[in-house]
């Protein structure tokens, strides 16, 4: 099955993967109009710095078994069995951020939803844009993702894929392809870069 | 096999439900002094707000006894039991029930007042559902509530009178709330957050009496003469463990009045277990035995000891206190060491503070090594230290900077992931 997979290496901040986020959870979905809208859509992933100030993209990892299912108190976190996709019921959600103490990873907010009961505050994280492969699309983090930070497809494929991209950037013979593009590469060195000088 | 489990909490749930993925033959009996389907504890204060419905606190099917193939005993408790000869004895009755392994889940009861008129009809604790719905009851007709105490269910009881319209006076021994989780200047922050919200909070104010003409509970008083008037009051002076039972017997109790058990939720007693709200366990950040009575850690050592009880080793890692609260406007989570011993110089403190924000935060290190947190707003990354906490990582960059605004878990990458 397709999943999103995190490639942090190629990630540059740019934060195209959270607008996107917040306007496929929008309820015009598109982002001209989603601005506009009361409860403001939010982001369900969240583009942090990584540990030289680079980019990180910080997504739920649907993790099995998943710390904050265990951890709800009224049951409201569930896995969906077709996906594996870990979800909020926001009907039955408290708001008591049992779940946000249990992620070790920390991708759960807590705000209004358009889905959820008006003005409540429930907890929120990333649904895999189960919606939007029902309609045939690719999850909207992915779809903007210029760099090549998030990808839509099979864990092993993705394995094989880099294995792949690894042997060829060190053998012979083959047109010469750095395993991360260059213009990525750059961008993120200066950033490193940067940090370390102010480090000193 | 004849397993016997003690207590139909959460506790003793999750260890009947890990006994029956491994041995589905064995007799199973629960006996619980709450003749209920298992719920939800923690949401007796939402079920006392009126936020939820009494049905939603259930969290296991109406036949979850006969699912799990478990013959109930309930309403009723443990009066003793027989180690050497491997029986319990239930109430005042002739019931008595023989096991080879035997949990103790029995939870823990709230220390009650010894003042006195506490016997009052009107003087209320608040630990179980039958006594929120009580509660409500006597809310429906009150307009004047005490709350005697300001840790977590003092500060849950009082908002959740509040929001059913009652005016609450809240009655705290100590400077501040939450005595036992936060420090002085966190408790100063809460404290006027409280009063914002109209509590009415008395500090350092000791209660001496409920009285009441006939069998009405009419007024509070207090150490120095003050009379409060009330129509109900709600004692939350914490909990203390239900291990009643095994005082004079081979089970061995700790300091803190829990049962002992080693990391395999074995008590003294060889095939006497415990888990849960009376269980004294190793405490990751402290490292010392502690009873730390809440409810995710009354999960997992539940699951553990069900393993083990089966047949299966497995060990348990230790727990770690922790709470999480978003009341009166504020968020408020905290786990592990939060005031460290200020004799002990292996112990350091980094602290920020955001007045914008409302935002005070403070990490509290063991040499290289996590050991306790407090997060006053701002709780979103509050999971990634407390993993920190559990899983002991050494911290190997400036401690500092786990406190800086936009920390996340790539931060900590790539020790994080070792």
């Amino acid at each position: 099955m397709k999943q999103v997979q995190v490639h942090p290496e190629r990630c540059l901040g740019c934060m195209q993967c959270m607008l996107a986020c917040a306007t496929a959870h929008s309820r015009t979905k598109s982002l001209f109009t989603a601005v506009g809208e009361s409860p403001l859509p939010k982001p369900r992933l969240h583009v942090g710095a990584g540990s030289h100030d680079e980019g990180f993209p910080n997504r739920c990892r649907h993790c099995d078994p998943a710390p904050c299912l265990l951890a709800c108190l009224p049951g409201a976190i569930f896995r969906d069995p077709d996906t594996g996709t870990v979800l909020v019921d926001p009907d039955l959600c408290i708001n008591c951020a049992s779940c946000a103490m249990a992620c070790p990873f920390g991708v759960l907010r807590y705000h209004q939803d358009w889905v959820a009961p008006a003005a409540k505050i429930v907890a929120q994280k990333c649904d895999n844009c189960l919606e939007r492969q029902h309609e045939g699309l690719i999850p909207a983090c992915v779809e903007v993702c210029k760099t090549g930070a998030l990808t839509f497809e099979e864990s092993d494929e993705a394995l094989r894929r880099k294995t792949r991209e690894v042997a060829r950037s060190v053998s012979m013979g083959m047109e010469e392809q750095p395993l991360i593009p260059t213009g990525v590469q750059l961008l993120r060195q200066a950033k490193k870069q940067r940090f370390e000088m102010r480090c000193r | 096999m004849e397993y016997v489990i003690i207590g139909n909490g959460i506790a003793g749930t999750s260890a009947a439900e890990a006994i029956r993925r491994l041995d589905r033959q064995g007799a199973i009996t629960m006996i619980a002094d709450e003749d209920e389907i298992p719920y939800c504890r923690p949401m007796i204060s939402n079920l006392l707000a009126g936020d939820i419905a009494a049905e939603r606190l259930a969290i296991r099917p109406s036949s979850f006894y006969d699912d799990l193939n478990i013959k109930p005993v309930l309403g009723r408790r443990v009066q003793s039991i027989d180690p050497a000869a491997g029986k319990v004895r239930v109430g005042d009755s002739d019931l008595i029930v023989p096991f080879d392994r035997l949990l103790i889940a029995s939870g823990a009861d709230p220390r009650i007042s010894e003042v006195p008129g506490s016997q009052l009809p009107g003087v209320f604790c608040l630990r179980n559902r039958s006594q929120a719905l009580d509660i409500m009851a006597a809310a429906e007709h009150g307009r004047k509530a005490v709350v005697v105490g300001g840790g977590l269910v003092g500060l849950k009881a009082a908002h959740a009178l509040q929001s059913r319209g009652l005016q609450v006076v809240m009655l705290i021994r100590s400077a501040h709330p939450l005595r036992l989780q936060v420090d002085a200047s966190a408790g100063r922050m809460i404290l006027a957050k409280l009063r914002e919200h109209g509590l009415q909070v008395l500090v350092e104010a000791e209660v001496a009496a409920f009285e009441g003409s006939g069998k009405v509970l009419e007024n509070i008083v207090l150490a120095d003469g003050q009379k409060i008037p009330a129509d109900l009051a709600v004692i939350a002076k914490g909990v203390a463990p239900a291990a009643g039972f095994a005082a004079d017997g081979p089970i061995g109790l700790g300091p803190g009045g829990g049962i002992v058990v080693n990391n395999t939720l074995e008590t003294t007693v060889p095939g006497i277990y415990a888990a849960g709200d009376v269980a004294e366990t190793m405490d990751v950040a402290r490292r010392e035995k502690r009873v730390n009575a809440i409810w995710p850690e009354a999960v997992e050592q539940g699951i553990a000891a069900g393993f083990n009880m089966a047949g299966r080793r497995v060990a348990y890692r230790g727990s770690l206190s922790r709470n999480v609260m978003r009341i009166y406007g504020l968020d408020i989570m905290t786990a592990g060491v939060v005031e460290p011993p200020a004799a002990d110089d292996s112990y350091e403190v980094v602290a920020v503070t955001d007045k914008h924000r409302d935002i005070y935060h403070k990490l509290v290190f063991r040499d290289d090594r996590l050991v306790g947190m407090m997060l006053i707003n701002g709780i979103e990354q509050g999971g990634v230290l407390l993993s920190l906490i559990r899983r002991e990582v050494a911290i190997v960059e400036k401690k500092e900077r786990l406190l800086e605004p936009g920390f996340q878990v790539g931060k900590l990458m790539p020790q994080y992931f070792k």
